[in-house]
């Protein structure tokens, strides 16, 4: 068997980390520290690991291992945070809809439209002020197909796709706190709603005209999720000390 | 009792409130022994110094410089001044041009590089 030592390297890797590896997929829900040691043996993958094929997705360490390191220092003492990732991209058939022609018109005879939905990041966590988090990232791919025919009867397809992404954050305040409206409003490009109940909560939605890739991605959610922490100035939250 | 007053979280800002051990070597802040940074100071004095770009950094240097480089950031998106004010004094305190490290850029009156 080819790449013996590899395989048997990625068996030793942490079990979260294994399943990226062969799935590329993580659904798990843990402490802080658990999260630590999944990252630790992620940071050491490129080193044993040569292979491209086994190789980690760009998105593992570009956005996940970010991400993780950067809310997991809000979380409540013990608190779970709980990621779900599907990282297999865009081409599962389970992630494509229904295909429907659209009217066809001039020398376009044939247009066939259909869409990808990929909800390829939700996370979910238990602040240390006793808010509740969630942040939600899909990326929707529009697929249109065209069959035209020119003057000559000469034959075409063309295929064009249009890449957006919906990213949702959402935080449920801590009971008895109903935070205050910032003064100055947010980019125009976060949409803010707020809905009253037994706990407030605050949603923030950004719609993207392209995917952001790695750094970008980061810094898109984590600028999002700003809004949503706006509204509660550390006066108001639990101190310690 | 004297308690570690290091900033923590990254958007849930709150005081470590774990018992001090000593005090940070250029602010003086009281620190647990979780949060001495590079070369004994705090986390947001090692930022200032120029430790959260260092190779040799600590973890808790590269957290504090990775908030204190989004919160300035993210001030440019909201226009919002209040957002990155919410640090305390001490956070505050090792930026100012004025106190903190003393870099000693100066020219000194009685050793210049050439002699007169």
């Amino acid at each position: 068997m080819f790449w013996k030592k590899t395989r048997a390297a990625i068996a030793r890797f942490h079990p979260l980390h294994q399943t990226l590896v062969w799935q590329h997929t993580l659904a798990a829900s843990m402490p802080v520290d658990d999260w630590a040691q999944l990252v630790h043996s992620l940071s050491g993958h490129e080193t044993v690991v040569r292979r491209r094929r086994w190789a980690l997705p760009p998105r593992v360490m570009g956005v996940l291992v970010p991400l993780v390191q950067t809310l997991g220092e809000d979380v409540a003492p013990g608190g779970p945070l709980t990621v779900e990732a599907d990282l297999r991209g865009e081409n599962p058939p389970e992630k494509a809809g229904q295909h429907y022609q659209l009217p066809a018109h001039g020398r376009i005879r044939k247009l066939t439209e259909w869409f990808v939905v990929d909800p390829w990041l939700r996370i979910g966590a238990e602040l240390d002020d006793g808010s509740r988090l969630e942040v939600r990232v899909v990326d929707r791919i529009r697929h249109r197909k065209i069959h035209k025919i020119g003057a000559s009867g000469k034959r075409k397809v063309a295929h064009k796709t249009r890449r957006t992404q919906v990213l949702r954050c959402r935080r449920v305040l801590p009971r008895g706190v109903a935070g205050t409206r910032p003064t100055q409003p947010p980019p125009a490009w976060i949409r803010v709603a707020v809905k009253d109940g037994r706990r407030r909560t605050i949603t923030a939605t950004v719609k993207s005209d392209r995917i952001p890739q790695g750094g970008d991605q980061v810094d898109l959610i984590l600028t999002t999720l700003v809004e949503l922490f706006r509204w509660t100035p550390p006066t108001t939250a639990r101190r310690i000390g | 009792m004297t308690t570690c007053t290091v900033t923590r979280g990254f958007f849930v800002l709150r005081h470590c409130g774990v018992l001090a051990v000593t005090g940070c070597t250029t602010c003086g802040r009281p620190l647990c022994a979780a949060h001495v940074a590079d070369a004994g100071m705090c986390p947001e004095c090692a930022v200032a110094a120029g430790y959260g770009t260092h190779p040799s950094r600590t973890p808790i240097t590269t957290a504090a410089h990775r908030r204190r480089a989004f919160y300035s950031g993210s001030s440019h998106h909201y226009q919002d001044t209040t957002w990155y004010s919410s640090f305390d004094d001490y956070d505050r305190e090792a930026f100012r041009p004025d106190s903190a490290a003393d870099p000693d850029y100066g020219v000194d009156e009685d050793s210049g590089l050439v002699d007169s």
